[in-house]
């Protein structure tokens, strides 16, 4: 069976972009997208559009976007996995690929998220979990994180100032990068004078709400070496999982059972290990998801991630750089994207195109897409045709 | 039919004298303990209690103005700790003090709230309290049928019965959920020593108005309050029932 | 009604709806596959061990140990005059896990992941509707409060 590779990438303006329509965000990383794979539309055999629909007003969103990139007649339908909606896109592009139906697709991860107020969105976010049993109480995404967190440091002793020292490096590596919403460093004494959220994590441990949209066109082997004129980037590792909504149904409330298991799974079909990953993309939709990514993933031992990142192991120079275009904390979350940016930003890196936050020697790249509370899990492993 | 009031305890304001002392010794025979209070007729009430106690019962007697909130909050607290609990509570006590209203004074109209709605506020909230907590409870409110109604003379009455009505009306919405049940029983007239204070003509006009041609005796209006002190009566709450011989119809 | 439980519910038709009517009257419900004898709480109409549809109530102890909470700040619509509030997640004795808010009878500085909890069935006694829900407080507190 071929092989998958990605030709093309594009990637917007991250934030609170009330400048435009999702259609309208769409189009500007198609745009990119289409002239970095220097390909036409017509070159095109169908889209696949990660995003999570109930937080626009416009219903039936594949259909909008298919038409407005002017893509009608075109097969092309929606793929939604709370906010790893973009990489299940990624997958099911995957997928029509290796099955033949397809030869060249493209995903379009878009989210508008700023068309509500924040507590409609605490609200809507808030019944990830077991809606009949917890939204009763007034759950709240960042309250389910908390849990996970007071549990963590429980086990662990692991301590706010090493889940705060996530935000640090992200918001470090967030200020280089043109496309997320906050461009500024942080420090200690502003995250822990932060509002509290849900205790112990307050508004620095906390990625935030924003609107942008991402591509990649992913093509068969053959097609791909035919048209790419860049290194083409293979998806050599499809890891997948699910795990309970519920917190009340999860084996333990330390870790993330389904990023486990997908990544062991893509660990295996790719034939590397934790340890042969140059740069990775993890889910940092709250500082202690990404402590958690790190010991899920295998990057350190389990309980060991806020040591890990209080040793700056996950900065460039670090055993494992992660997060190194500012994660979700800096760039901003537009939920249904988010796992398209994390593997536009992890092509840029094994193609030597990162300018100052490059990864030196990246040859193997990981992307760790997590959706809700951690039902669904999505790693894929990217490596540098060499 | 058996009304299931064995073992019960209840509180019944104004219980020395009248329809209070009936409803007191109807609910001990029905196997209640019940405590009564008084103000100043303290022969009379050790003498309900000692009626109270023949039945087999245990009566208690405490001194409380029911216009006082702290006399029935105290009232209650020791009516539980004595009986083991509070059942039932039953506001029975309430005065008149007639006059047209150029010469109704200030302290005619205070007196006569305080005592008859003041009055049943301070013992419904006091038992209320505790039947929300435990889940389950009977109040029943003595009203009068000159509640539903005006009656010469009687603007302060009138308007404490009426007060007494409504109240009872919106506390049955409160307690609902609490399987505590609220309901009014008013009488029309009632062969009691307020009654016989009436000069005859107002006496022999109310025979008339009744349809049975007669007046109630206290015994034939405190039935009727056990029955709505009983789970027999479970599903009725917020009602207001007529115990006057068709004499408001 | 299954749209008893909760102050704002958002699943008011369940096939374990009669839940909501023994928590109203102070029990707490798990279920059991007739089929299988396999309990889940919270309770649920198809066994997941069997597949079966057949399934009763039992009613739970109640007793539970807290495994993690947080302090919600920032609430959602619907929540936000009750903010802030304290969510916990305690291991039930017989079967599974449980959330809820920590009551009245736990203070916030006594709260340890570990302690032992009673689960106490509850009613919004100031909300004209029935409105009923459970929380977590100190063992021995009972619904009656006697």
């Amino acid at each position: 069976m071929s092989k998958v590779g990605i030709i093309g990438i594009g990637h917007g303006v991250f934030g609170r972009r009330s400048d435009a329509t999702v259609q309208e965000l769409a189009f500007e990383a198609f745009r990119t997208a289409m002239d970095d794979a220097g390909i036409e539309r017509k070159d095109l055999d169908a889209s696949v559009i990660g995003s999570v629909p109930e937080y626009h007003k416009q219903r039936s969103l594949a259909g909008v976007i298919n038409e407005y990139l002017g893509l009608i007649p075109k097969p092309a339908w929606l793929t939604e996995v709370a906010c790893a909606s973009g990489s299940a896109a990624i997958r099911t592009a995957w997928m029509a690929i290796k099955a033949g139906v397809h030869d060249i697709i493209a995903v379009i991860g878009c989210q508008k998220m700023t068309e509500l107020e924040t507590p409609e969105i605490l609200a809507l976010m808030g019944r990830v979990g077991e809606v009949q049993w917890e939204s009763i109480y007034g759950t709240t995404f960042p309250g389910y994180y908390s849990l996970f967190a007071r549990r963590h440091m429980h086990e662990f002793g692991t301590t706010h100032e090493q889940l705060l020292k996530v935000a640090i490096k992200n918001h470090y590596y967030g200020a280089k990068n043109k496309y997320a919403f906050f461009q500024k460093e942080i420090t200690m004494e502003k995250a822990l004078a932060s509002d509290m959220v849900a205790a112990p994590l307050q508004v620095f441990d906390c990625c935030v709400n924003a609107d942008g949209a991402a591509c990649v066109i992913l093509a068969n082997e053959d097609r791909a070496k035919e048209i790419c004129k860049k290194p083409v980037v293979w998806l050599e590792g499809m890891g997948c999982a699910t795990a309970s909504m519920s917190v009340l149904r999860r084996p333990n409330l330390y870790s993330i059972p389904s990023a486990v298991e997908a990544g062991a799974q893509a660990y295996e079909m790719a034939g590397v290990g934790p340890g042969d990953i140059k740069v990775a993309e993890v889910h940092d939709c709250f500082t202690i998801a990404e402590i958690m990514a790190y010991e899920d993933l295998g990057f350190c031992k389990k309980g060991d991630g806020g040591r890990f990142i209080e040793d700056r192991q996950t900065y460039i120079g670090g055993k494992i750089p992660v997060n190194v275009d500012g994660g979700l904390k800096a760039k901003g979350h537009p939920i249904g994207t988010t796992g398209v940016s994390m593997t536009v930003e992890i092509c840029k890196q094994l193609r030597g195109e990162a300018g100052e936050r490059q990864v030196p020697n990246a040859d193997i790249g990981l992307t760790h897409n997590v959706g809700g509370i951690g039902q669904y899990t999505f790693v894929h492993i990217l490596k540098r045709e060499d | 039919m058996d009304l299931g009031l064995e073992g019960k305890s209840a509180i019944v304001t104004g219980g020395s004298m009248g329809i209070g002392t009936e409803i007191a010794l109807t609910l001990a025979e029905e196997g209640c303990n019940v405590a009564i209070n008084y103000r100043r007729h303290d022969t009379e009430a050790k003498e309900v209690v000692k009626k109270i106690e023949a039945t087999g019962r245990r009566g208690l007697a405490i001194k409380a103005d029911v216009s006082s909130y702290d006399d029935a909050q105290n009232m209650v607290q020791t009516v539980i700790k004595e009986f083991g609990g509070l059942d039932i509570m039953v506001c029975n006590a309430g005065i008149n003090w007639d006059g047209v209203i150029w010469k109704m004074s200030e302290k005619q109209w205070d007196t006569v709230i305080n005592v008859n709605l003041k009055g049943y506020f301070n013992y419904n909230k006091a038992a209320a309290m505790v039947f929300k907590d435990q889940k389950s409870g009977k109040i029943v409110n003595i009203s009068s049928i000159n509640g539903l109604r005006g009656k010469f003379a009687q603007t302060n009455y009138s308007a404490s019965k009426g007060g007494e009505i409504a109240m009872s009306k919106a506390l049955a919405k409160e307690l609902g959920k609490f399987n505590v049940n609220v309901n009014v029983i008013a009488p029309g007239m009632v062969m009691t020593e307020m009654a016989r204070n009436i000069p005859p003509e107002f006496l022999n006009k109310a025979i008339d108005e009744t349809v049975l041609g007669r007046i109630a005796a206290p015994r034939e209006i405190a039935e009727v309050v056990a029955f709505f002190c009983s789970d027999r009566a479970r599903h009725i709450t917020g009602e207001v029932i007529k115990v006057d011989g068709g004499q408001y119809i | 009604m299954f749209k008893w439980f909760g102050k704002v519910n958002f699943s008011p038709f369940t096939k374990v709806a009669d839940f909501a009517q023994h928590l109203k009257e102070g029990h707490i419900m798990g279920s059991r596959c007739k089929t299988c004898g396999a309990t889940s709480f919270p309770p649920r109409a198809d066994c997941s061990e069997c597949m079966s549809g057949d399934f009763e109530f039992f009613e739970i102890s109640g007793k539970a140990k807290l495994h993690t909470y947080t302090k919600i700040v920032a609430a959602p619509t619907g929540f936000q005059d009750l903010a802030p509030y304290i969510v916990g997640v305690a291991d039930l004795e017989e079967t599974g896990r449980i959330l809820a808010w920590i009551g009245e009878t736990i203070k916030e500085d006594e709260i340890k992941i570990g302690m032992d909890v009673q689960v106490v069935p509850q009613i919004f006694d100031e909300l004209e509707e029935i409105k009923v829900y459970y929380s977590l407080e100190k063992p021995g507190t009972s619904w009656t409060k006697m």
